[in-house]
Order: structure tokens, then sequence, then C-alpha cells
């Protein structure tokens, strides 16, 4: 077959662009006359094609008429004519009016003989015209088209349902039966085999059908391990790979969501590792490595299939496994290790994609000798790689640098080095990120990185960056041993650049005149006031800001130009958007900043390392559910930004506005919430634990998951083990409705200044009214019942903060009181999850990178924090595993105030 | 060779002899219109039809006229859409249900409306009491009165009684409607 270049598509002579209107007038001209000219007007439609998709729009009404010229067509049998009569017409359902008017003219062209070229075209046309109050004229139809013998008509119909699924989810469903028995007829296209050149022929029905099928099913947990069961089973009835693919993908929603179907599940997994299609391979693979906490037992079969991988010779299977791997080894180096030497020898390879990912995987499994040959390895094509991969290699070093300090030197002129190099924004602001990071955590790096940064600048393209650099020079160039040096570079950029980075300039400038030398607070004041002269408003009102606070003593001058605590962002925005959405009352009174909780310069150090650490792991979850459903949740007042944020701030704001809760002062601490039932329990409760001066405060959030209840009177008894917590009072609920939420508080003493802990057993107390289902309103007598949850510890790591600090040992060495215990775990089975266990019972921040091990065998975890009194704690956990015993672990803890350590060391029974 | 030359032959033939001709039926929902129609192509009457969501296009031949015939969707949502399908055609059908009284009122009002627009000046009408068949159908008279026809005067209005169902007065039908062509 020959294709000859369709002349009508460049219209005019010269080549001159379409024109749209030209097109419409003709289009309008040619589809009314009489007789149809079958070919001239499939020209003008293929047109109208191109313009739609590339972009082009018609308003509504000319829309709309072009519709209703086009629906003049249909007198025409002509089959191209037909055929391009129904493209067009989909394009066009959207954005006219009244397109409803075919739908007798299409359902007549969906029901002629299968191999009629148009029927499928017909079919799907027809899904997007039709409306919730004629899709049931359809339904039989759609119904024989699904079981159609011809695979092109069933899979027509089958993705058209799909789309149906919004206009009528019920009449959809009604389909299964239809569905079901299209996944088992294993349709075969082409039919034929399809001749020498012909595609190989494929199953992909089936695909469509199990796609839909788990549409229509999934809201059912018990629905969906069937259709698993049944579509795994031994006779093979998925013949499609793509179909297998999306089973796993049906098997990873129910792993993550029911533990107990964890084994079954995990078996299926296994065995489509040895699957014939490495398509399915794959994904059985990555689906085993992003449960959440595999076991090196279950990990070790994946990670062995993708292995066989790396040494393939197709490209994209090399890509692909090492692409899982590389994902992986970003939370478990330990695992990926094995494969080392696989992955050594695909660094040099020909796709630089895979020769990426390659290295990245490296620097993350080896060992701190490697680094460097590595770094040089890399650095010798970070030219011929996208921007995309190169920041994959920068956030690579970056958390290197985390956890290799002792590697900085060549890192940050790896960095340096390739922030020379051409690149988008992208890319660049990712290596002044890792730069950032390496100056706030890498204290060792700070002096040659600001250099760096100051030679960066003097030639950035980027404005954004530009801001962000000299933002960071005034916060750290005071403090340096010259600082005379930055404020040359700084004053440099207010002669040259344009008024965002001029006035960032001169807000950098003047944090160099609270430094306690008169001749640099006299230089500064100099360079201040020439920027009096600036042409821009906002330079020049910096400027005489700055001035006139070089007046003042010094103290006061820093509480503006480089404060101690800072406001929590994320809750001042949620403030800010609760005052001007607020309506008039509101905005009568002005904004009460007190609400807003303030951080020190430690705290929000924290929240950044955190948040670094934890956004190099990977994100788990396919996308399933992305489609026709959108999960969007009730919100309740919890943490905003639940990574970033302690959650202490967060909740913060929610408490100072109970009255009765007041009296306590402020909040010291709150920890995360803890899960009190079983999920999918008729009542769902989870607690959050407020710790103020000598007050405890438990939250307990209540989810009535019955559609046909209603709580009244709802509060919980909750019983302390010990007598020093003495209970104050009650918050109840006076009534919780079907489907919704709420809060009870309990109030109780605590002895003021020490770390008491103690176990509470909790009941839920309540008188519960039915719903009349016929009228929804409640009946008058309801019963009293109670409901027992779980308990709930307070322990001591409810007391500790995470903390961060840049130099473990130094701080290691000045703490004065130590204890130490040592433990057998059973039932852990493997190092990691020994640490993550370690670190969320303790609650202390995990430092240079230890909360992963690297070997399987033994490992030491370095773990920082402070008291709720503000005391340092640290401790060094030494863990050693075997098969045999189990994880056995020494914890010795350090702190400044003498209960603490051995309250520490003692945590964990 | 010979047998190329005679379907040019007729391919000239037709040129000269053949006419094609638009026409649209119009009327309230389940006044058998769509039945009409198939009827009116050689098909048989039957009587599960379903209600036309829209419209939908058939050729009919008779001789050497080929009509094509727009069914229209006779539910209040489609009626303000006749117009776009009449303008140009050679004849309007009204196809009224002259067994069903409760309907004729209505239909009287949309008959009037139709001939009103100025678009459609001068077409040729021919309005039907369809179901003939069923023993409480106006004769043709009444419907003439009850539809007000005598009223219009700027065009040809014929009225007949038929039934689709028996095949009654649907060849006085077709010649009308050949009759209309150019
Ligand atoms: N008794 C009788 N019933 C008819 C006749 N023509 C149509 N019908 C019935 O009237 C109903 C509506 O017909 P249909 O052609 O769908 O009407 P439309 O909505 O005007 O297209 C159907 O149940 C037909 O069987 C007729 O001549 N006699
Ligand atoms: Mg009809």
């Amino acid at each position: 077959m020959s294709y000859k270049k369709n002349e009508d598509l460049d219209s005019g002579p010269g080549g001159s662009v379409m024109d749209k209107m030209t097109v419409f007038q003709d289009c309008i001209a040619g589809f009314n006359s009489s007789p149809i000219q079958p070919r001239r007007c499939r020209g003008l439609l293929t047109k109208l094609a191109y313009l739609l998709s590339t972009g082009d729009t018609f308003a509504r009404d000319e829309s709309t008429t072009l519709f209703f010229s086009i629906t003049k067509l249909f007198q025409h049998k002509d089959i191209a004519l037909r055929q391009m009569v129904y493209l067009v017409i989909k394009e066009l359902a959207q954005n006219a009016d009244d397109v409803i008017m075919v739908t007798s003219s299409i359902m007549k062209d969906t029901t002629v003989s299968s191999d009629v070229v148009y029927r499928p075209n017909a079919i799907r046309t027809l899904a997007r015209i039709i409306d919730a109050s004629t899709i049931q004229a359809i339904e039989r139809l759609m119904k024989t088209a699904i079981v159609d013998k011809h695979p092109i008509v069933s899979s027509a119909s089958l993705v058209s349902s799909y789309h149906l699924l919004p206009v009528s989810r019920d009449v959809v469903r009604r389909w299964t039966n239809e569905t079901q028995e299209t996944v088992l007829a294993q349709k075969m296209f082409p039919q034929y085999g399809g001749g020498i050149s012909g595609p190989t022929p494929s199953f992909t029905t089936q695909y469509h059908a199990l796609g839909l099928l788990y549409q229509l099913r999934s809201h059912d947990r018990m629905a969906l391990v069937k259709m698993i069961q049944q579509f795994s089973g031994a006779s093979g009835s998925l013949k499609s790979p793509a179909a297998v693919v999306m089973l796993i993908r049906f098997v990873a929603r129910v792993i993550d969501e029911d533990r107990n179907l964890r084994r079954p599940m995990y078996a299926l997994l296994e065995g489509w590792l040895k699957h014939k299609s490495d398509m399915v391979n794959f994904e059985a693979a990555k689906t085993i490595l992003e449960m959440k906490d595999v076991t090196d037992e279950e990990a070790f079969p994946a990670i062995n299939v993708l292995q066989l991988f790396l040494s393939s010779p197709r490209f994209v299977s090399r890509f692909s496994a090492i692409r899982i791997l590389n994902r992986f080894a970003m939370v478990r180096p330990q695992n990926v290790n094995v494969c080392n030497i696989d992955i050594e020898s695909l660094i040099n390879d020909s796709n630089r994609s895979i020769a990426t990912y390659a290295i990245t995987t490296l620097l993350k499994t080896g060992n701190e000798a490697s680094v460097d040959r590595l770094m040089k390895q890399i650095s010798g094509f970070m030219n011929d790689i996208s921007d995309e991969f190169k920041i994959i290699v920068v956030d690579a070093i970056r958390s290197l640098c985390l956890k290799f300090p002792a590697k900085q030197a060549s890192m940050l002129s790896f960095l340096s080095g390739v922030l020379r190099d051409e690149g988008g924004y992208e890319f660049k602001r990712a290596v002044i990120e890792a730069m950032f990071d390496m100056i706030k955590f890498v204290p060792e790096s700070k002096q040659d990185a600001l250099s760096y940064l100051c030679e960066f600048i003097e030639d950035c393209e980027f404005t954004k960056l530009a801001v962000r650099v000299l933002h960071l020079l005034g916060e750290e160039g005071p403090s340096t041993p010259q600082p005379t040096k930055y404020i040359r570079y700084i004053y440099n950029r207010v002669v040259l650049e344009n008024s965002i980075v001029r006035a960032a300039a001169v807000t950098a400038l003047s944090k160099f005149s609270v430094i306690e030398d008169e001749a640099v607070q006299e230089s500064v004041k100099v360079l201040l006031r020439r920027c009096l002269d600036d042409p821009d408003d906002e330079v020049r009102d910096r400027a005489a800001m700055a001035l006139r606070l070089a007046t003042v003593p010094i103290p006061v001058a820093k509480g503006y130009l480089a404060p101690d605590a800072v406001p929590s962002l994320g809750v001042l925005e949620q403030q800010l958007i609760l005052y001007v959405t607020g309506g008039p009352d509101a905005a009568s009174v002005a904004f009460d900043i007190s609400t807003v909780p303030f951080l020190t310069k430690d705290q929000v150090d924290a929240d950044n390392f955190r948040a670094k650490v934890s956004s190099t792991m990977p994100s788990i979850g396919s996308s399933l559910d992305s489609g026709a459903e959108s999960g969007a949740k009730g919100s309740r007042a919890s943490p905003a930004g639940g990574l970033h944020e302690d959650s202490t701030q967060a909740y913060a704001a929610a408490l100072a506005k109970i009255p009765e809760l007041q009296v306590f002062g402020a909040v010291v601490r709150s920890s995360a919430a803890v899960a009190l039932t079983e999920s999918e329990t008729e009542y769902g409760v989870t607690c959050v634990k407020h710790l103020y001066k000598a007050h405890l405060v438990l939250q307990f959030d209540i989810d009535n998951t019955l559609k046909d209840t209603v709580l009244e009177d709802v509060s919980v008894i909750a019983s302390p083990s010990e007598d020093f917590f003495e209970e104050q009072f009650i918050i109840t609920l006076p009534k919780l409705g079907p489907e919704s939420q709420g809060t009870v508080y309990v109030a109780f003493t605590r002895p003021e200044g020490e770390y008491e802990t103690a176990s509470f057993t909790n009941t839920l107390h309540f008188i519960s009214k039915e719903l009349d289902p016929s009228t929804g309103v409640p009946d008058d007598t309801g019963y009293e019942d109670e409901y027992q949850i779980e308990d709930l510890e307070l322990g001591v790591g409810d007391f500790l903060v995470p903390t961060y600090v840049g130099n473990f040992q130094h701080m290691w060495d000045q703490l004065p009181y130590e204890a130490s215990e040592t433990y057998g775990l059973e039932g852990v089975s493997s190092l990691s999850d020994a640490c993550a266990s370690v670190i969320e019972s303790l609650s202390l921040q995990p430092l240079e990178g230890s909360e992963l091990p690297l070997q399987a065998a033994t490992h030491v975890l370095k773990l920082f924090g402070r008291t709720v009194q503000g005391g340092k704690v640290s401790a060094l956990v030494r863990m050693a595993y075997s098969v045999k015993s189990g994880v056995t672990l020494k914890i010795t803890a350090k702190s400044e105030e003498e209960v603490v350590a051995p309250l520490v060391a003692a945590a964990i029974a | 060779m010979s047998s190329w030359f005679s379907r040019f032959y007729e391919y000239i033939l037709s040129l000269f002899w053949s006419s094609e001709m638009d026409i649209t039926l119009l009327g309230l929902q389940n006044a058998g219109k769509t039945s009409l129609l198939r009827v009116l192509g050689g098909g048989e009457f039957t009587s599960d039809s379903i209600p036309t969501i829209g419209f939908s296009m058939k050729r009919v031949r008779k001789g050497r006229v080929t009509i094509k015939c727009w069914d229209l969707g006779g539910q209040p949502r489609f009626r303000s859409m006749w117009e776009r399908y009449c303008k140009g055609v050679n004849a309007i059908l009204f196809i009224v249900d002259s067994a069903d009284p409760a309907t004729l009122q209505i239909a009287r009002m949309e008959f009037e409306a139709l001939v009103s627009k100025p678009s459609l000046e001068g077409i040729p009408v021919l309005v039907l009491g369809n179901k003939n068949d069923l023993p409480e159908a106006y004769d043709v008279d009444s419907i003439i009165d009850i539809m007000n026809l005598k009223s219009v005067d700027d065009r040809e209005v014929s009225c007949y009684s038929i039934s689709a169902k028996e095949s009654v007065n649907v060849d006085a039908v077709l010649n009308w409607l050949v009759s209309k062509s150019n």
C-alpha cells in the first residue's frame, strides 16, 4: 500500500495556514448541497478534524451549526464518508448543543453486521452523545455489542461503557454479566494471523473487559478478591499480558488494604515473576517491592528476576529493570547490592538513561569508597543526558551528602561543576537545593558552597534562583569568619540586576548591618544609602527600612532582620485563608497573629531535614483509580502538611479555640494519630495525645460509618493505669450523624515536669438511634450502648521531639548521663524493620542516613531529639540480625537530664 | 466491454430521467411517522416500533424518483429542531393520530407554529390522519376541521386519512409525494 500526500490539507497555494472561518463556510456549503459529493465532503471533514485536533475551537453556536450540517451527510451511504462523519461528531459533541439529535441514526449503524467498518466508530460516537435521559434506549444495543464475536466491536463497546460510567453508573452496572463473559471469551485480533507483515495477534479485548469489570466492582472488596481468584486461576484464562498487568494492580490494591490477604496475594505475584511475558514479570516485581514493609524474603525473588533482566539484550528490559531497582534502592539499598556487579556493567551502557539509573543506584548501594569513582564516571556524560535525568543524578548526590558527610568535598566540586553547565530552571534549582542542603546539614562544606553560589549569581539567568541564593547569603554570610567577602558579591547584584533581584540583594545586605563590627556596619550603611536613589520603589523602601534599623540597638534590629523564631508557614496560610474567606464579620477585627505558632530555627531545620529524607522515598501506589473515581475525603482538624510540619504546630491552632482547654496554657507536644479500632468497623476511632505543662488531653476522633444510625451524647471513658493521672472533664459530642465524624476530648492532670507513662483502657459510650428508612428521621427512643476500643499507651516517645543536629559525635560526647539496655526482638525479620519500629517508639530523629541499614547482619542507628522540657537526648542503637535469633539490639541512651537516659534505654519493652 | 457500455448508458439515462427529492415527516410522538416510513419503503408494519431519538433518514424509490425521507422525533425536546430539517425540502408530511383526540389539539398548535415560519413559506404540506383502521378514528373531514386546515392559504395543503398498519392510502401518499418532485 502506498500513501499519497493529501494535497487538500495544505490549504491554498503557497502553503498558507488553513483558515478556520474559510473551512467553516466551505463545510456549511458543502454539507448542505445536493446531491452530496462524498469525496469533497470527506476532504472538508478531514480539514475540520485537523483543526479540532490541533487546538482550534469553534464558538458554541458555530459548533452547533456545523453539527447540524454534518447530520445531513447521513443521507449518503459512502462508507468512508460515514466513518469521517463519526470521527468529527465525536470531536464536536462536547462543544455543540442538541447532539442527541443523531441518536436514532447512529443506533441504526450500530446494529449493522459486525464487519461493516464503521460500526465501532458508531458505537464510540454514541457514547459521546448520549445523556442520562436516553441511556436506557441504548442498553440492549450495548449489551449485544459487548458480546459481539468481533473483537474490535467488542472493544469499542467496552471502552465506550467506560466513558458512560459518569453518565449513569447504575445502567452500566447492569452490563456486568456481558463484560464478565467477554473477559473469558478470548477474542483474538486479528483473527486470521494478519499475514506475514501484519500485527501479531493479541487479546486486547480481554484487557478492556477486565478494566470495565473492575470499575463495576471496585467498590466491593470481596467481589474484587473473587475476580482476582477467578482470573489468576490455573486455567490461565487471561491471554492478554496487559490484562494480567492490570490484574496485578488489583492485587496491589488488595495487599495494601487487607493484611490478612497478603500471603495468598503474594503467592500470586511470585507466580507471575515466572510468566512468559516480561511486561508481567516487571509489574509483579515492582508490586512486590512496593508492598508496605516488604520483608527481605519477599523481596528476594523479585530482585532476582530483575537482576536477570539487567543483562537482557533489549534496551527496554534493561531500562525497566534498573528503574525499578533504582527506586527500591532509595529505601532499601542493602537488598539491592546483590546486583551490584550486574549494575556495574551497565555504567557504560550506550543508552544514557540506563547508565544514569545504574550509577545513581550504585551511589545508593555502594560503599563510601566507590563514591569518587562513580562521580567521575557520571561527570563524563552529564552533558549527554536530558535535564530530567540530570535531576535524578543531582538528587542522588544530594541524599549521598547527608549519608556520607566525609565525601562532601568531591560532591561539592561535582555540583559546582554541573552548575556551570547548560541547563533549564528545574535542573539548576535541583543543584542549588542540593548545595543549600549541604550548607545546612554538612557544616564543613559551608565556606566552599557559599563561594560557589556567589560565583553562580554573577551570571544567573533565573531571577527566582538568584533571589534564593541572595536570601541564603544574607542568612549565612554574617556568621562566617569573613563576611565582607559576601558583601561585595551581593552589592554587585544591586548594580547589575533587575528590580526583583536588587530588592532581594538589599535585604541580604541589611542582614550584615547587625554584625558587631563597626567598620562593617559603616560600609554596609554607605552601600545602603546608595540604594536610596534606586528607580524602583520596593528597593528604595527596603533600603530605607534597613538604614532606620541601623540606628536602633543591635538586639532590637535583630528581631526584625534575623528573628529567632518564624511563624509556622503552613498554619499561617491556613489561618489567613480562614480569615479572608470568613466574610464581613471576620474582617471587622484585625488578624490575630497569636493563633499562629512560632517555630525556632532548630525546629524548622528538623522539619526540613525530615522532609528532605522522606522526599527521596519513592511514592507507592499505581494510578488505578485516577480515571472514573475521585476520592475526596472529608477533611478534619488534622495536620495540614503532615510530612513537613511537626504535628503539634498543626493541632495547636485548633485546640486554642476550645475555651475549656485554654486554661492549660500552650500545647507542648502532640503525638501522631493512633488508630484504636480495626479498619472497617462500625465506628472508627483514632486518638491524638496532647501534652500540656501539667495536663494531658486525649483527642478521640470518631467516625460513625453506619448509614442509618445517629449517635447522641457520645463520650469516651478513658481509665489510666496509674493514678498520677486524674480525670478533669470530658468534652462530649452531643450528636454524631450517619457517616460523619466528630471529636471527644478527655482531659487529665499529669505530674508537672515529670515523664510518667501509663496506659489507658477506653470505651465509647453513646445513645444509638436508628433512622427511619423512608423518612430519614431518627427514632424517638434510642438505646444506650457502649463499644470497647483498643488500649492507648502514653510512652516515653510522647515526651520526645525529633530534632536535627549537624555533628552527632560532638553532641554525643557532651551529654552527661548514660544508660543502656539489651533486647532480643522476636518476630522482627530484618534490620530495617527494627530501625523503623525503634524510631517510631522513641520518636527521635535518625541522623546520618542511619535509618537505612546497609548490611543485613549488623547496623548502628543514631538518634537525637529533645524532651518536652528542652533537654537534649540521644541514643545509639547497635543491632544484629540472624535468622535463628531474630534481631538483637542494644540501646545506649545519653541525656542532659538525669532521669531521661534510663527511661529511653528502657523504652522498648 | 458491452457491460461497461450498458452501465454507462444507464448512467447517462439517469442523468436525464432520475431525480432526488427531500421530504420530512413531522408530527407528535406516537403518531406513526416511523411506521409509515417503513411501509412507504416497502417494509412490513411492526407494532413494536421504538420512539425515534432525534432523526433517522431513509431513502424510498418510486419509479425514477428517489425520495430522501427525514423522519424526525416527535417528543417536545425535538420539535424545536424540526425547522432545521425542513428548510429547502420539497414537501412536508404532517402525521397525526386520528384515533387519539387528546393529542389532536396539541398537534394543531404545533402545525400552526410550523406553517407560520417564514423560512418554510410555500412548502407544500400533506396532513395525514393515521390509524384509520381503529374504530374511534376521526374521518378526513373531521381532521381538516380540527386541524383548521382551511385557514392555510399561502401554500398547497392536502389531507388524507390513512392506515400504516393496513396500508390504506399509502400509495396515494407516494403519488402525492412524487408529484412534488421537480
Ligand atoms: N393501529 C395502528 N397503530 C399504528 C399505526 N401506525 C403506527 N401505529 C402504532 O403507533 C405506535 C407509534 O408508532 P411510531 O411509528 O413509532 O410513531 P412515531 O413516534 O410517530 O414515529 C406504534 O406502537 C405503532 O405500532 C396504524 O396505522 N394503526
Ligand atoms: Mg418515530
